[in-house]
């Protein structure tokens, strides 16, 4: 008897050590699933690479860098044709150790939108490049670019946001 | 004696492992409140339907005062919008075409112009250059309804307005009874519209208002 009680007592124990483990883990997984979904809709820009390059110290260098627009999303180019609109811009602030001299945004791509096919907007979709040029002092600097945007998809669009890029730049 | 021990440590351990399954179900109620809290969306946009639409105190773009309270007794459309949103551009002049057709019913529209820029308090020319942009895409699109600015102040409270257009519908009593975010046709605003004056939502396109 004793032992039967012992049993449904170890029993009872693991189901609810069971139930609290799959909660965590459940909890884990849709609060998680909800923020990712959230985080998708708002960072429509994805900053991809490189997330760190040498380069030779004092010298010109060109550092193409790499993002993607999420799907179903689009962003104006640097050259939207509405003047309202707001334009696509990289920059790097506040870095005395590495300046940028100059960038090449690729041309947008022309696009309707199926809810106003008169307007003709010009905007990058899918993955995109900036082509830079960098000169870099000697040594390790992890600079901060900043890249402004707005975003919107078919129906909706979101607020101007600026996300960083991140980059170790070593000057050898 | 050692099974009434065995019995009550039975009961114990489940009654433990029960509070301790509410705990952590509590913790994670709590955990995502606070995730949510801390991405500005203290209230979602769906939780103000069946409420009062919170009150605000803006300026329209000649510095008039407009409080949503003095627009009690009428149906309105609170309709967030951007400069640089191309479907609230789009979705402009339906408003004012609606505003017509329904005005006469005791309807009003309000844009609220939400540039979204997070300007700093003191910012005053950050400020002004929302002022000129608002004022110029007015200039261009003639809504013929009051625009007011700095929507910003009041995203909180509208459900941190993280995509544009939203618009909220409110019945005479100030009650939200519709919202929508983003487009899809004009039809869809006037169903909201009709719905917040009481209307039949019924094959409203054919029939007279």
């Amino acid at each position: 008897m004793n032992k039967d009680f012992t049993g449904m007592r170890i029993f009872l124990g693991s189901v609810a050590l069971l139930a609290m483990a799959t909660t965590c883990v459940w909890g884990q997984f849709v609060g998680g699933g909800l923020s990712q979904q959230k985080t998708g809709r708002t960072d429509a820009v994805e900053y991809l690479y490189p997330e760190q390059v040498t380069v030779p110290a004092g010298r010109p260098y060109k550092l193409t860098l790499h993002f993607r627009v999420a799907p179903g999303l689009h962003i104006n180019s640097h050259t939207p044709h509405d003047e309202f609109l707001i334009p696509t811009v990289f920059s790097i602030p506040g870095s005395k150790q590495v300046r940028m001299l100059s960038i090449n945004y690729p041309a947008g791509v022309d696009a309707t939108l199926s809810t106003n096919p008169k307007e003709k907007l010009n905007v990058y979709t899918n993955e995109f490049i900036l082509d830079t040029q960098i000169v870099a002092e000697p040594g390790n600097h992890l600079v901060e670019g900043k890249l402004h945007y707005q975003a919107c998809d078919e129906h909706e669009c979101m607020p101007p946001k600026t996300i960083p890029v991140t980059i170790d730049i070593i000057g050898k | 004696m050692s099974l009434i021990r065995t019995r009550r440590g039975t009961i114990l351990l489940a009654t433990a492992s029960t509070l301790l399954l509410l705990l952590a179900l509590g913790g994670w109620f709590l955990a995502k409140r606070q995730k949510a809290s801390a991405r500005g969306e203290a209230i979602s946009v769906d939780a103000l339907q069946g409420k009062p639409a919170p009150e605000f105190v803006l300026l329209d773009l000649e510095g008039r005062t407009l409080r949503l309270s003095d627009l009690r007794g009428k149906a309105v459309q609170l309709n967030f919008w951007a400069t640089w949103c191309g479907p609230c551009r789009l979705e402009m002049p339906w408003l004012s075409e609606l505003h017509d057709k329904y005005a006469s019913q005791g309807f009003e529209v309000v844009g609220v112009s939400t540039e979204g820029e997070d300007l700093k308090p003191r910012d005053e020319n950050g400020r002004a250059r929302q002022r000129n942009a608002v004022r110029e895409f007015v200039a261009e699109m003639s809504p013929d309804y009051p625009i007011l600015l700095n929507g910003d102040s009041i995203s909180h409270a509208y459900g941190g307005l993280d995509s544009l257009p939203t618009s909220f519908f409110l019945n005479k009593d100030g009650v939200v009874v519709a919202s929508q975010i983003g487009i899809r046709s004009e039809s869809d605003i006037e169903t909201n519209i009709r719905k917040a004056l009481g209307l039949s939502t019924q094959a409203h396109e054919t029939s007279q208002p």
